[in-house]
Formats: structure tokens, sequence, C-alpha cells
């Protein structure tokens, strides 16, 4: 048993950017798990919503790759660390639950298309997808080594990625909390 | 692509009940079944300049959902959450504190239809 941090999303689907709640509100097959394995939830705020907010656009970590856009999640990232810091002085295992295909919370999925910007046309599909993390992942992982802290384990919420299956999601975040 | 399914719904949780005692009321549970999201309050243990610190990230948050006409309501009680709405000039919204999960589904089943929903005419909810 541990502490799993998860992206926001994952309790709030209305965080989501317009047509990307998978569900009403809590996905389920992720907190299932971790109810099922006994771990404390510690839900992580949405880079997203405060900055850019409820009507944003879909986006690419280019387009959010701005100086300000790092300041906000380095400010949000001081926060969940301090709370990390906290279970780790207590012992407690950790893992990271992020969402694969994220600008900002990837952990081994984000987006990226150089060329994206202005007037918002694009064809459906997921061409963007590159392996990597997204920008609050970064600025998270930067902040925990400032503290000497080792980054934890980490998961992807996979629903936006092609191919994605509820069992293959349910196993990946088994294995994630199993180490 | 898939409608957006969200519900324009969102609960400010106290942690017990995201975290619940055994025995406790499971307000993620009876969130998930009753189709609301749920914002996560920070633990009453934690010390006071962490808890600012997320306080002041939920306000934010709940300010963006309010302007957009989603539901708010708060389950359990928070120290410093009244104040922290208050700076982003948000009132604490409808607040229950759950003796039971029926209670608590209950609650959240007789709000009305958000304005967004209204609005919009979209959602799970």
């Amino acid at each position: 048993m541990g502490v799993a941090f998860v992206a926001h999303c994952v309790l709030n689907q209305n965080s989501k950017v317009g047509d990307g709640a998978h569900c009403a509100g809590v996905f389920s097959p992720i907190v299932d798990v971790l109810r099922a394995k006994g771990w404390r939830i510690e839900q992580m705020p949405c880079p997203e919503l405060a900055f850019a907010g409820l009507n944003r656009f879909w986006a690419v970590r280019e387009q959010y790759d701005t100086a300000a856009f790092r300041r906000h999640c380095a400010r949000l990232a001081t926060a969940v660390a301090d709370v990390i810091a906290l279970r780790v002085d207590q012992g407690e295992d950790v893992v990271l639950i992020g969402v694969d295909g994220s600008p900002s919370m990837g952990v081994t999925i984000t987006s990226s298309d150089p060329q994206r910007g202005g007037r918002p046309e694009w064809p459906d599909g997921s061409p963007e997808l590159i392996s990597g993390e997204g920008i609050f992942v970064e600025e998270l992982r930067r902040e925990l080594t400032s503290r000497g802290i080792g980054f934890p384990r980490v998961v992807g919420e996979a629903h936006a990625i092609p191919g994605y299956d509820e069992a293959t999601q349910r196993a990946a975040v088994e294995s994630a909390l199993d180490g | 692509m898939k409608r957006d399914q969200r519900s324009f719904r969102v609960a400010l949780v106290a942690d017990q009940f995201v975290n619940p005692p055994r025995g406790g009321v499971d307000g993620v549970a009876a969130a998930a079944e009753a189709g609301w999201g749920v914002v996560q309050l920070p633990a009453d243990d934690y010390p006071d300049a962490v808890t600012q610190r997320l306080l002041f990230e939920v306000a934010e948050q709940a300010d963006e959902f309010s302007r957009h006409g989603y539901d708010l309501v708060v389950v359990g009680q928070r120290d410093g959450l009244a104040e922290a709405l208050a700076r982003v000039g948000l009132a604490v919204p409808d607040a229950i504190t759950p003796e039971s999960y029926v209670a608590l589904r209950e609650f959240l089943d007789s709000r009305p239809n958000p304005q967004a929903l209204r609005q919009f005419g979209s959602g799970a909810g």
C-alpha cells in the first residue's frame, strides 16, 4: 500500500478539454484498482484548467511550452512536491498516475506538433503522440530533484491513446502499484 | 468523436471522504455513481503552508467551474476553504457532511440541473 498521486481528471472529468471527457465525473477503472489495493489517493491540480480555462482548445506541448505556463506548472509542482515530501518522510510508497497523450500530464506519452497554431483546424487523429513527459510532469521532476527526492514510479491513464483497452489499463496500474 | 460525457457537476470533497477510514463514507464511490466529479480538499493533518497552497489551487479551479455554470457542492468540512474561496469571490457552496453513503447519494441526486447543462444540453449526468 502507498499513496497514489493522480491526475486531477482521474477524479474529475469535468476538468477535461471540450470533447475530452470520457465519463460524467470519476474515471472508475483507475480508482477501482487503487481502492482494491488499499492505496491512498492524492489528487493533483489540473495544470491546464486554471491557466487556459474550460473553453481551451486541444493543444500540443509546443503551444503550452511558454515561460508563463512553466511558471504556473512550477507553482503547482511545488504544492504537489510538498505533499510527496510529507509522504516520503513518512516512509510511504508513492506512485504518480498521469495522463498519457497530455501536453502537461503525460508520463510516458505526450503530444507534439511544432507546426500547430493559428486557426484551430486540424484533422482528427493522433499523429502528435510522442514518447515523453508533459510540461507539468517535467516541472514536478525538476522540483523533486531539487529536493533530493527520487521520482516516483509512473503510469498513465491511457484513454486517449489509440488501442485503449480497459483491462490493459487496469493491469498497467496494478503493475505500477506493485512496483 | 464520442460526445463529451461530462456532468457539469463538481463536488469539493474533504479528504476523510476521499480516503475514508474503514466503515466510513466513500465520497468518491458516491460521486462516481451519481455522476459527479471530485476535487479533493487537503488532508486535515497537512502543515498550514501546504494546506494554503493546495486550497489556493482548489479555489482557482472552483472559480473556473463556477464561472461556467457548473454545479458546485462541498462534501465534508475543511478549515480555510471559505477564506480561499472568498479570495476568488466565491461563497461556500451548498454543503453536506454525510452520515451515510445513502445520505450523500440523496444529496447529490437532489441537486437541480446545473446552469451549464441547461445551456449546453450535454453531459451524462
